[in-house]
């Protein structure tokens, strides 16, 4: 308890993952001061509001298989927790299509003759596939043909990253996925996960006012139980004495800078910005800050004079010609997310990078694009466009380009030598993570800090979803009684003993048989018994003859039992195969939805 | 994708498999004896003599092609598969075994 008195925790960010860890530690009477620089909580999940319209940037579902997240969204939540239908489609040449791809659907929309050619793709590159899969359409070509690549992949995935899907790294698809490795492929299948894809992708839960609800409730628990929530206050510095962190600088407003203390601190700011305002910083870590990478990007909200315009949550824009990603329908997503019903709340997603010719574009101009846009894929006129605004989100996405592991690995070295510091949350962590991963991290810093317990936060992520609560070395070992559990699934017939047993057992037979008939019978039946002679050259119905047969139905059964486990073996094989190729293909079908 | 297929390899096809004598006895036996049965129902119901059937007669003693016969077949074809299938399964878990202590002696 007295420990719990002289600690003082600073959390740096006030997003998911580190409202999350002040909300878990003010349920432990700790007291944290939590740092945010916007002027609302809520981080990369936050929640804009105009004019009463409610604008989640990025459109967030709320799902995950961690039962702590659970449990606290319902108990922040409660009855203002929604459940809603999911319907995402893809826009591309004019005609929408079912997201997750349908397949019968995909090939009925496109016609006979493109459904033809994308058989014909799909098959030429199952038979020649790239024999490299370095880049991200070498991987997809590979499982679903360059055809289906390029309609449904090539472009949306470029607007998303902005360079050239031969030049995106495969290792983003990889992990976005999930389930590659066949271990974890495998425990989607046995660890029961199938009724619960199917509610995701039918269903979600959602926040009656939108994310931004939740958090806005989680910093009023903060501040109720003793804890500090401190908006409009950007941490320009962050003080290290040798391994420890003992104080940041803060200026509220962009005021004069002041000095928060603490014994403890938890960052969810990007790991490169905290490297950056770090004094001091080794050298090398900072220029491998310099060298990570985010996507960036900025919706453009429309408000339309109409009471309805499609069924869809979102729809991925795949169309190469105009410039927007996605399109979010906000009151598909809750209707009290627009205080009108007989208006509509668009968000236009549009993927750029900070400081580029869309991001600088004045906000005037890209609300009249957004307008174009929508009038051009034929979902609302531009005239029926009443108001509108745009609001923009750096640091959205961490890059995985080619190098970004080697500089990540020279910053985590380094922060994991701070004894009283831990990096949490998307951007803290360099990870894809998604809210709920983000959230599990705030968590996991909690129990490391107050229980002294070891949680690999780094490794929290996408990957893990399965055994996301699972302290390391349970998750270790769950993997290995996994993978024991799949060598007893998929064991090996031996083909030599099944060879010898089969030989032994014919070569006996035929043998014991023939002794029988010379013995009993005097050989009545022998003509019909010498007919094997015909497949066991110089077998008859004699003494010898037998000695012969054993011999030959020895050889003949050894090389059928061999035979057949060779054959059983290379079933088995192909079958792991396939059911690893048809999990990486579910997943991969889904890959939108985890952006 | 490579390198899944070396982890598929190393996940599947490691553990030896073992038979159950009991279970390939029965199986093979109920195969057998059915298979009997039926054989030489349908001769019968054909109307054919089953001159050819009817030399199993030799090892199965008592067994004819009629019906009283083909209960008969089904019982020996029982027993008979049920002899083989086990001693398959033990000849091939004996050999598996002792492959199987050979390898992880030599390593």
């Amino acid at each position: 308890m007295e420990q719990k008195q002289t600690r003082q925790v600073v959390i740096i960010g006030g997003g998911p993952a580190g409202l999350t860890a002040g909300y878990e530690l003010t349920k432990l009477d700790v007291q944290p001061v939590v740092l945010e620089q916007n002027d609302k909580v809520g981080g990369l999940a936050r929640t804009e509001n105009y004019k009463d319209y409610h604008f989640d940037l990025g459109g967030h579902r709320f799902f995950t298989k961690s039962e702590p997240v659970n449990q606290m969204w319902h108990e922040v939540l409660s009855s203002d927790f929604l459940r809603r239908p999911r319907l995402s489609r893809i826009y591309y040449q004019d005609k929408f299509f079912f997201y997750p791809l349908k397949i019968w659907n995909t090939l009925s929309s496109l016609g006979l003759w493109q459904a033809i050619l994308i058989v014909m793709s799909f098959m030429r590159w199952q038979i020649f596939p790239f024999k490299k899969e370095e880049t991200y359409e070498q991987w997809v070509t590979n499982r679903f043909g360059k055809r289906l690549f390029e309609i449904f992949f090539k472009a949306y995935t470029e607007k998303v990253w902005g360079i050239p899907c031969s030049e995106l790294k495969a290792e983003w698809a990889v992990q976005r996925i999930k389930n590659l490795s066949f271990t974890s492929a495998l425990m989607s299948m046995f660890v029961r996960t199938g009724d619960s894809i199917t509610t995701l992708i039918e269903e979600f839960h959602y926040p009656r006012f939108g994310p931004g609800m939740l958090w806005n409730e989680v910093k009023h628990r903060i501040e109720e139980r003793g804890g500090q929530v401190l908006l409009n206050s950007q941490v320009t510095r962050i003080h290290r004495n040798g391994a420890c962190v003992d104080y940041v600088a803060v200026s509220k407003n962009g005021g004069e800078e002041y000095v928060i203390p603490g014994t403890d601190f938890i960052s969810s700011m990007p790991i490169s910005e905290f490297v950056k305002k770090l004094d001091p910083v080794p050298v090398d870590v900072l220029e491998a800050a310099n060298r990570l990478n985010y996507r960036d990007f900025l919706t453009v909200c429309l408000i339309v004079n109409k009471t309805e315009l499609f069924p869809d949550n979102w729809i991925y824009i795949h169309e190469p010609d105009v410039k927007v990603g996605r399109i979010q329908n906000f009151k598909n997503w809750s209707p009290d997310m627009v205080p009108d019903p007989s208006t509509t709340s668009l968000g236009l997603e549009y993927f750029c990078t900070e400081g580029d010719a869309l991001w600088n574009m004045s906000d005037a101009d890209l609300i009249e694009l957004g307008k174009r846009e929508l009038e051009r894929i034929g979902l609302a006129e531009a005239g029926d466009v009443v108001d509108g605004c745009v609001f923009r989100v750096p640091k959205a996405y961490p890059i995985y380009d080619a190098d970004y592991a080697n500089y990540l690995q020279i910053i985590r070295d380094f922060v994991d030598g701070l004894e009283n510091f831990q990096t949490i949350g998307r951007n803290g962590l360099h990870r894809y993570n998604n809210q709920d991963h983000s959230m599990i991290t705030g968590m996991l810093a909690v129990r490391n800090l107050m229980f002294g317990e070891e949680n690999e936060l780094w490794s929290v992520n996408a990957d893990a979803e399965y055994h996301e609560e699972i302290r390391h070395d349970e998750k270790q070992k769950s993997v290995e009684t996994l993978k024991e559990k799949i060598t007893h699934i998929f064991p090996r017939l031996d083909p030599v003993a099944l060879g010898l047993s089969f030989g032994i057992t014919a070569g006996t037979l035929i043998f014991a048989a023939t002794l029988f008939l010379i013995i009993m019978d005097g050989g009545k039946a022998g003509p019909h018994l010498a007919a094997l002679g015909n497949f066991v050259p110089g077998f008859t119905v004699t003494f010898q003859g037998s000695v012969v047969g054993l011999l030959g139905l020895f050889i003949l059964g050894f090389f059928v039992g061999s035979i057949f486990a060779y054959v059983r073996n290379l079933v088995v094989l192909l079958s792991a195969r396939i059911i690893h190729r048809d999990i990486e293909l579910y997943h991969l079908r889904r890959l939108f939805d985890f952006i | 994708m490579q390198e899944d297929n070396n982890t598929i390899e190393r996940l599947v096809l490691i553990e030896l498999m073992r038979l159950d004598g009991v279970i390939l006895g029965l199986t093979l036996g109920l195969v057998c004896g059915f298979g009997i049965f039926l054989a030489t129902n349908i001769l019968l119901l054909k109307g054919g003599v089953g001159t050819h059937l009817a030399l199993l007669g030799h090892f199965f003693i008592g067994y004819t092609v009629t019906f009283g016969g083909s209960l008969i077949g089904l019982l020996y074809g029982l027993l008979f598969g049920f002899i083989v299938g086990y001693v398959i399964a033990s000849l091939y878990n004996r050999v598996a075994n002792f492959r199987e202590k050979r390898q992880s002696r030599n390593g």
